[in-house]
This record gives structure tokens, C-alpha cells and sequence, in this order.
């Protein structure tokens, strides 16, 4: 493994942060397919998971999403609905904003263009 | 007959240039192939929103093939770049000729979502000729009244 330059193709950068106390982040890096998905799945399960109002996810470095990808995200949203919450997605790259457009789940979720209107508190 | 008189192999008789790219059936060669589809649609001046929906189409199909791919089998992607439209054919060799892709799938429907027009092929393979399974999906470079 590495004969592309990447040590490991599953891997996916992830970041759970909490910069306020009912806000939880996480932030992905990289690019999210099938390969990647899996570990997507767990990080967003940890997203969902934790104790919080708001929910953010934020996807400013993700540079390609799959249908695969697009699919644990609609589940996350439903899931946030369950506990009365709606999930707010970053997103600045047409990447992300395109499939979410094409598919018309945009709807789903709480779009923000920057990190600190999303981390903001309770709509 | 001269290889000076004879159409480049690269243009199909009806002017598309051809790109074809051959990997191992494995999801981590897929991303390569997807940066094959950007940079075609990129060259042949799709807009930004058709590119990325190429990409996406393109590895949805790729990532479909290959969940259904024989172990150690080959995946095998070909552009035929048109005026205003992308065709992409992709197919790999299947485990059994019963190996089947389902079109009742949020991956298809979002695939028939991203292409113009997409297709599925099951071939049995004849005369030695092992089973395969393709996609064909065609993509325009811009919006056009629909």
C-alpha cells in the first residue's frame, strides 16, 4: 500500500471538537467514497452521539463527496430530526453543494458557508 | 495499409477522441479514474457543475462495478470526448455470470440523477469469453432546456 503516495486510502481525516458547551463539531478532511465511507460512518456516529443543541458538520476540506458519502449524511439527518435537532452542514466547495443540490436533499440540513455562523447557538 | 493514411486509433470514426484507462477492479484506484473524468470534461470546457457531476457519475459507476468485479479482475473506463457531451463506458469482469447491479439502488438512482442518460449491460461472455457487466453513461457539458 502507498504506490499511489497515500499511506492509507481508507483513511479519513477527521476532528471532533467542542467549542462551546452544546456545540459539538465534526470536522472531515479529505475525500468521502467508498473507501472512505466506513470511516466516515463512525466519526458521524460520534457526531450524533454526543451530548449537544447543535450539531455541526463541517465540510469546508472535503474535496469530493460519493453517493455513498451523500447517504450517511441524509441518515445523520434524520437522526439529528429524532432528537429534535437539525444538523447544520459547512460548505464552501461545489463538491459538496452540488450533490446536495442535484439530489434536492439541501433541505435536510442547516447550510452555512462559514464555520462560526454554524457554531452559533440554538436557531 | 499505412499508419499515415489509416484515422489515429485515438478518434472513433465519428471524431471523439478516446481515452481508455485499464486498473485492477479496486475501489482505491477509483479516485484516479475520477481524475481522469475532471480533467477531460475540465479540457473539453464543461461547466464547473457538469464537471463535478461527471466525476461523481463517474465513480458511482466505477464503485458499482466493482462491488460486483471477479477477485483480481480488471476495471476498464473509456472517454469518448464529443462535442458537448462525455460518453463513458466502464465494465469489468464478473465473479459468475449471475453476478448482477441493481438498478434499485439510491446509487443508481443518483447516478440516472448526475448523467443524461445511463445504462446498464450484462454480457453472459461466449466462446471463452468470461462474464462482464458495463455501464454506460453519457454526460452534456452544460445546462440545455430540458
Amino acid at each position: 500500500m502507498g504506490e499511489l503516495g497515500q499511506a492509507c486510502p481508507e483513511f479519513l481525516d477527521t476532528a471532533l471538537t467542542r467549542p462551546y458547551p452544546e456545540t459539538v463539531v465534526l470536522a472531515v478532511r479529505g475525500e468521502i467514497d467508498t473507501l472512505t465511507a466506513p470511516a466516515f460512518t463512525a466519526a458521524t456516529e460520534e457526531l450524533l452521539t454526543a451530548s449537544g443543541e447543535v450539531l455541526v458538520m463541517d465540510l469546508t476540506d472535503v474535496r469530493f463527496l460519493a453517493s455513498s458519502g451523500l447517504a450517511v449524511l441524509i441518515t445523520a439527518a434524520h437522526r439529528a430530526e429524532d432528537r429534535g435537532i437539525r444538523l447544520r452542514l459547512v460548505i464552501t466547495n461545489r463538491a459538496v453543494r452540488r450533490p446536495l443540490e442535484i439530489t434536492g436533499t439541501a433541505a435536510l440540513f442547516d447550510l452555512h458557508s462559514d464555520p462560526e455562523s454554524a457554531y452559533g447557538g440554538r436557531d | 495499409m499505412s499508419d499515415l493514411d489509416s484515422p489515429s486509433p485515438a478518434d472513433a470514426l465519428d471524431g471523439a477522441s478516446t481515452v481508455e484507462v485499464r486498473t485492477s477492479a479496486s475501489a482505491a484506484l477509483i479516485p484516479t479514474i475520477r481524475a481522469v473524468a475532471s480533467d477531460l470534461a475540465a479540457r473539453a470546457d464543461f461547466d464547473l457543475d457538469a464537471i463535478s457531476d461527471l466525476r461523481m457519475a463517474v465513480d458511482e459507476a466505477c464503485a458499482t462495478l466493482v462491488d460486483v468485479a471477479a477477485p483480481t479482475s480488471w476495471l476498464r473506463c473509456t472517454f469518448l470526448v464529443r462535442p458537448e457531451r462525455i460518453e463513458v463506458h466502464a465494465q469489468v469482469q464478473t465473479k459468475h455470470s449471475e453476478a448482477v447491479v441493481s438498478t434499485d439502488t439510491f446509487g443508481w438512482r443518483v447516478l440516472q440523477t448526475l448523467a443524461d442518460d445511463v445504462t446498464v449491460h450484462h454480457d453472459p461472455g461466449v466462446d471463452g469469453a468470461g462474464p462482464t457487466v458495463g455501464i454506460r453513461l453519457d454526460k452534456r457539458s452544460g445546462d440545455v432546456m430540458r
